[in-house]
């Protein structure tokens, strides 16, 4: 589809440089472990099971050094603190990416170790090197044991991490990932009972760490990949301890659009615009964690989120707070209506406060910040946003975080904003609609921030006349209430792009800006992938020496 | 909360179980152990475990020829074949049958569990039997795949 395997594997820089550095690290390390077991003269007893135990050896030295790259990208506190120092070298923001990428080969290394292994002890067996069954390894010592259970794991958790089980049952997923602090101390242990030795039984001592590295002489890789599961180990602490400060649900309201408005307090919680959170709702799930974008801007007295009723534990938390699936349907209906009948100063844009007296609100407990790429937002002269759908959420903390700086005067090198909020149906605009209403009006200049809404829904004949009368003279656009107006169909964001570069390089988009000078504009994506294709390609085309675009994207 | 669609699970541990199986069964050729030979059987310096007279007859299908492996083989393919489907499958209806998976799993561990390198694809297919199995006591259901979809990538 689209472009070939090759093309996306070989053909982009970066990537290519990935594929060189990963795979490349991989087979040099399992070069370096099969040499060392083959040339070392204290192992000749082992070496005389020839090619197997140099490829168990190569690849098991290979998954030690995954094993301890799995963590890192999960590392999610250490990569918000080192994210802008290290985001020129690599996309950090991709960290779940890369996550899989380590997993795929662990995959792959585990089945070439498993296999060998299985010729090795048929073969110890065979030539009785050392007196033991091959039964004996696989089920009676630390090495076969723990490899064992850390196959099965692994099995219990790729299954289940699977795009389609992950959509359909995100607690299955949650749940069985944790699996791998088991299987984390399973890799640990892997090594342990002096299983590389020159002698035929082991050399164990008394002291830590309990085995002698005269006979033993495993590559003792543990003492180095241990250090990312300790520190991993240490911040799901620390998570735990920073969620239980005191955190209050101050407030909920339900949109006209369906979605929620939690608004919490929380003193300890700093945040910069654009990141999300993890939030835990006791009452609707003991351990789980959901990711949600922050939408409030880091001036504001408080952190606010809005959910949508979408998925199972955001429908259970609607109903805990008693603004259930019907509740928001009769709200969504009457707000319909209202689009029908509201003029240009209608009152489609109010919500509803929930206090549900009989049971109070929830207790809540958020976790985070934890870093998206949208904080990048004032380090180039021109933001180019786009939003889809319900992904303009982090945009409404970037949006507003923008209208306090301007307030201000403190804007960095940003001088130019383009808003594009791509959605499908119009009783969406309500809870957002707000929002952009307060930046609107508070615009000074008229050029600095342009607002462009593109409603994809087929509207139907009805509503097309109500437009077309209300639209005509109007101050405001009769469906946003904004000054800008809506426009209908798909955005050709080539086309906007190209005439963006274009009026860049003429020098009239940015009056004043020295033409010698790079000019940055810095493409921000949030929302369905395929969208993201495009605004993505776009960039990619429309870049040119000294106009750059770039693209950067949140994940949901 | 979210409903755990066990068949989903089921399919995937079994895709791995048998991609497993057909892999164990390629070494068993090369490499050939009854898995079993340590009840009874004798220790001997070299040449290891010999088994036990009774065991007669799973020497004669697994060491002297590899028989076992190559029926787990071919049945870990034809699983495989199922849980995908593969085109000439996907128009019966016996792909969506969980009995006829669990039966076929529950004998794909039987047979696995026979040769040395087997044991941990039965351990899987075990698992991905009592996942179909979960899915049968569930009454869930594998919904027929919709005609008319056209190629993949070929809408525009």
């Amino acid at each position: 589809m689209g472009e070939s395997w090759f093309h996306r594997e070989f053909m982009q820089g970066r990537r290519l440089l990935f594929n060189f550095l990963f795979y490349g690290s991989h087979l040099g390390i399992f070069g370096y472990g099969w040499y060392s077991q083959a040339s070392n003269t204290k192992l000749a007893a082992l070496n005389g099971l020839t090619y197997s135990v140099w490829t168990s050896r190569g690849a098991g030295l290979v998954l030690a050094y995954d094993g301890g790259l799995i963590l890192i990208p999960m590392l999610r506190n250490v990569l918000r603190v080192v994210r802008p120092r290290v985001q020129w070298l690599f996309p950090a923001d991709e960290n779940i990416w890369f996550h899989r990428q380590v997993a795929y080969s662990m995959a792959f290394w585990a089945m070439v170790h498993t296999t060998a292994h299985y010729v090795n002890f048929i073969n110890v067996e065979r030539t009785q090197v050392r007196p033991e069954r091959a039964l004996d390894i696989h089920y009676g010592q630390a090495g076969g044991i723990s490899g064992h259970f850390m196959l099965f794991i692994m099995v219990l958790m790729y299954t289940t991490a699977h795009h389609k089980i992950r959509q359909q049952c995100f607690e299955a997923f949650w749940y069985t990932h944790h699996l791998a602090f088991f299987f984390m101390i399973g890799l640990y242990a892997h090594a342990t009972g002096c299983f590389v030795r020159d002698s035929a039984d082991p050399d164990y001592i008394s002291s830590f760490p309990f085995y002698s590295t005269e006979h033993c002489l495993g590559y003792l890789s543990w003492r180095f990949i241990i250090w990312p599961g300790i520190i991993y180990f240490g911040e799901r602490v620390y998570r735990e301890i920073r969620a239980r400060r005191a955190t209050r649900l101050a407030k909920v309201f339900v949109h006209p659009s369906g979605a929620m408005e939690l608004r919490m307090l929380k003193p300890s919680f700093k945040f910069t615009a654009g990141q999300w959170m993890f939030i835990q709702v006791p009452d609707v799930s003991k351990f789980q964690w959901h990711p949600f974008t922050i939408t409030s801007a880091p001036e504001d007295p408080y952190v606010s989120v809005h959910i949508r009723q979408t998925g199972d534990f955001t429908r259970a938390l609607g109903e805990r707070l008693g603004a259930g699936p019907s509740v928001i349907a009769a709200m969504t209906k009457e707000a319909m209506k209202g689009s029908e009948k509201t003029g240009p100063l209608g009152i489609r844009g109010d919500f509803t406060e929930i206090t549900n007296p009989e049971r109070g609100l929830p207790t809540v407990r958020i976790d985070g910040p934890f870093g998206a790429p949208t904080e990048d937002v004032f380090k180039s002269e021109v933001a180019f946003l786009v939003g889809g759908g319900i992904g303009v959420t982090p945009f409404a903390s970037i949006l507003k975080h923008i209208w306090y700086r301007q307030k201000r005067g403190n804007l960095g090198s940003l001088r130019r904003v383009e808003f594009f909020w791509v959605v499908r149906d119009a009783p969406s605009f309500g809870w957002f609609q707000t929002v952009l209403q307060e930046v609107e009006a508070a615009q000074t200049d008229p050029n600095f921030l342009r607002i462009n809404i593109y409603l994809t829904q087929k509207i139907s004949e009805d509503m097309l006349w109500n437009i077309a009368v209300n639209d005509a003279g109007g101050e405001y656009d009769p469906l946003t209430l904004l000054r800008t107006r809506t426009m209908f169909g798909r955005p050709d964001f080539k086309g906007i792009m190209e005439k963006l570069r274009m009026s860049i390089e003429s020098g009239q988009y940015l009056p004043g800006s020295n033409s010698q000078l790079k000019t940055r504009v810095a493409s921000f994506f949030c929302g369905p992938p395929t969208l993201s294709k495009i605004v993505k390609e776009a960039a990619m085309a429309t870049s040119t020496s000294n106009v750059e675009f770039t693209f950067a994207k949140e994940h949901f | 909360m979210g409903v755990f669609i066990w068949h989903q699970w089921a399919r995937f541990v079994s895709i791995i179980a048998n991609v497993y199986a057909v892999w164990a069964g390629f070494w068993a050729i090369i490499f050939r152990k009854f898995f079993w030979d340590f009840v009874n059987g004798t220790m001997r310096n070299p040449g290891g475990l010999q088994p036990a007279k009774q065991d007669a007859i799973f020497i004669t299908l697994i060491v002297k020829a590899p028989v076992i492996p190559i029926i787990a083989m071919v049945l870990g393919l034809f699983i495989l074949a199922l849980e995908y489907p593969i085109a000439p499958l996907k128009r019966l209806s016996i792909h969506r049958s969980f009995v006829l998976k669990v039966v076929l799993l529950l004998f794909q561990a039987f047979l696995t569990i026979l040769f040395y390198q087997g044991t941990n694809a039965a351990i899987y297919a075990t698992t991905a039997a009592i996942g179909y199995t979960r899915a049968i006591t569930k009454g869930e259901q594998m919904e027929e795949a919709k005609d008319n979809r056209g190629k993949g990538g070929g809408r525009a």
